[in-house]
């Protein structure tokens, strides 16, 4: 199964790439760098994703106390973490040539900053508490409070920086952007999937080696 | 003798007493916060060369941002007391509701931190050439509602890294970038105030874009103390 979405990350990522430098039309106006937004949007998507997986596991975590959801809120908080952390890298390269600046305190921009914050935080909870049941307990509680908050920062936010709105709203594109993005948005689904079942595999051998740790310690 | 045994709210108010009174025969939450305050504001004097001509421009920024950095001292020291001589335990063994321990906690907090932020504006004032006036009586509302915004996550946070070996990391960490959305409206709203102050001004007590930041936080300090309410109980049972 993991070979089979190593061949189609492989695929679809090829022909993601190939169909945003070669099939879809250079923009008008800003020209090549736009292309940056393909994979830009596709990212924020995963990370939305990733953070809503979070929360949904948190919650479950709490009222089933099932290991397996503990270790996916983790894993999904990494993903999450690692895609916001390409949102933050790819929209300054492009806001370069565009703005004249790499960064403004533009509402979405600060947004997703204020998102990953939270979420490294969160990730630290769980790095630095002592492994077992109440770091377990600890992370999906703080997983719960930050996506609450995910609306609260954004409304906060806009009122804020309300005569910033720069970030691009959503756009018409030209049918081969449309499809172009499409394909985009799919390679990263199945790299989500990919790098999911990866880091999931991972931890559950990580947590059935401490368990066979524990049960030598006893004897 | 028979007494009807209270409910969340009358657990609250025992818990909340015991801390108030230790608080005022320690002092030991109370000074270091309104000392540290201080100094904030000397550092914040040097750093930016502020005059009063600065005032409107970076005053509310310097004032919420001492009473947040105080307040994390504050907020570390919830559950320090409790924890010293298992007294946790015994409170937890205790026919309480944990919800009640959470109130009294936050209450606590929100008291806290009130006596700190009228404390210190006195002081602020005085630094930054603030005339007093009527017009500040608005920061009232501020104050209550950004105190409990801080407290409200601050309380459920505290009692998870009171565990931690980390603590004195991790609940900053924690804190302010939950706390942001509070913060940006505490100070978009002292800002509305003070400009209210400009001599020659004469503006109502109550200026109309003040609702909105208001609002905001009344929000904020509603939705994050009812969520850690909820989420207490998990992070509090051993």
């Amino acid at each position: 199964m993991t070979r089979l979405l190593y061949l189609i990350v492989t695929v679809t990522m090829l022909s993601a790439v190939g169909a945003v430098f070669l099939l879809a039309p250079t923009e008008k106006q800003m020209g090549d760098v736009q292309r940056i937004f393909y994979f830009h949007v596709a990212s924020a998507l995963a990370a939305g994703v990733a953070y809503l997986l979070v929360f949904v596991s948190s919650v479950w975590y709490l009222r089933t106390r099932d290991d397996r959801w503990d270790r996916f809120a983790g894993v999904s908080a990494e993903l999450g973490v690692l895609f916001s952390a390409f949102v933050l890298f790819s929209g300054p390269l492009w806001a370069r040539p565009i703005w004249g600046v790499f960064w403004r305190w533009e509402p979405r921009l600060t947004t997703m900053l204020i998102t990953f914050t939270i979420y490294v935080a969160y990730l630290m909870v769980r790095s630095y508490g002592a492994p077992g049941e109440r770091t377990q307990r600890f992370a999906a509680v703080v997983g719960i409070v930050a996506f609450v908050n995910v609306p609260l920062v954004h409304y906060s936010i806009n009122m804020w920086a309300a005569d910033q709105q720069l970030h691009p709203p959503k756009v018409e594109l030209a049918p081969v952007m449309q499809q172009t993005k499409f394909l985009c948005y799919f390679a990263f689904a199945c790299l989500f999937a990919l790098l999911m079942r990866l880091r999931l595999s991972q931890e559950h051998l990580a947590a059935r080696l401490q368990a066979l740790l524990r049960m030598t310690a006893h004897r | 003798m028979s007494r009807a045994i209270p409910g969340t709210w009358g657990h609250a108010r025992i818990l909340l007493r015991k801390d108030l009174v230790a608080e005022w025969r320690t002092k030991e939450r109370l000074s270091p916060m309104v000392f540290f305050v201080l100094l904030v504001l000397l550092v914040y004097n040097f750093a930016f060369e502020l005059g009063g001509a600065a005032l409107w421009e970076i005053g509310p920024g310097v004032l919420w941002s001492s009473f947040v950095f105080a307040s994390l001292f504050g907020l570390q020291r919830t559950f320090a007391a409790e924890s010293d001589n298992d007294c946790l335990d015994a409170l937890l063994a205790a026919p309480v509701e944990r919800g009640a321990l959470y109130l009294a906690k936050m209450v606590g907090n929100v008291l806290f931190l009130l006596g700190v932020e009228l404390l210190t504006l006195p002081l602020f004032g005085l630094f930054f050439n603030l005339t007093a006036g009527l017009y500040l009586l608005p920061l009232l509302v501020v104050f209550l509602l950004g105190s409990a915004s801080v407290a409200s996550v601050g309380t459920l946070f505290a009692a998870m890294t009171g565990h931690s070996r980390l603590r004195e990391f991790l609940l900053p960490l924690l804190v302010l970038p939950v706390l942001i959305p509070a913060l940006i409206s505490c100070v978009a709203a002292t800002g509305v105030i003070l400009a209210a102050g400009v001599p020659g001004r004469n503006p109502p007590l109550w200026p109309a874009e003040l609702t909105v930041h208001v609002g905001m936080l009344g929000l904020f300090a509603v939705v994050f103390t009812t969520l850690s309410w909820m989420l207490f109980d998990f992070v509090i049972e051993e």
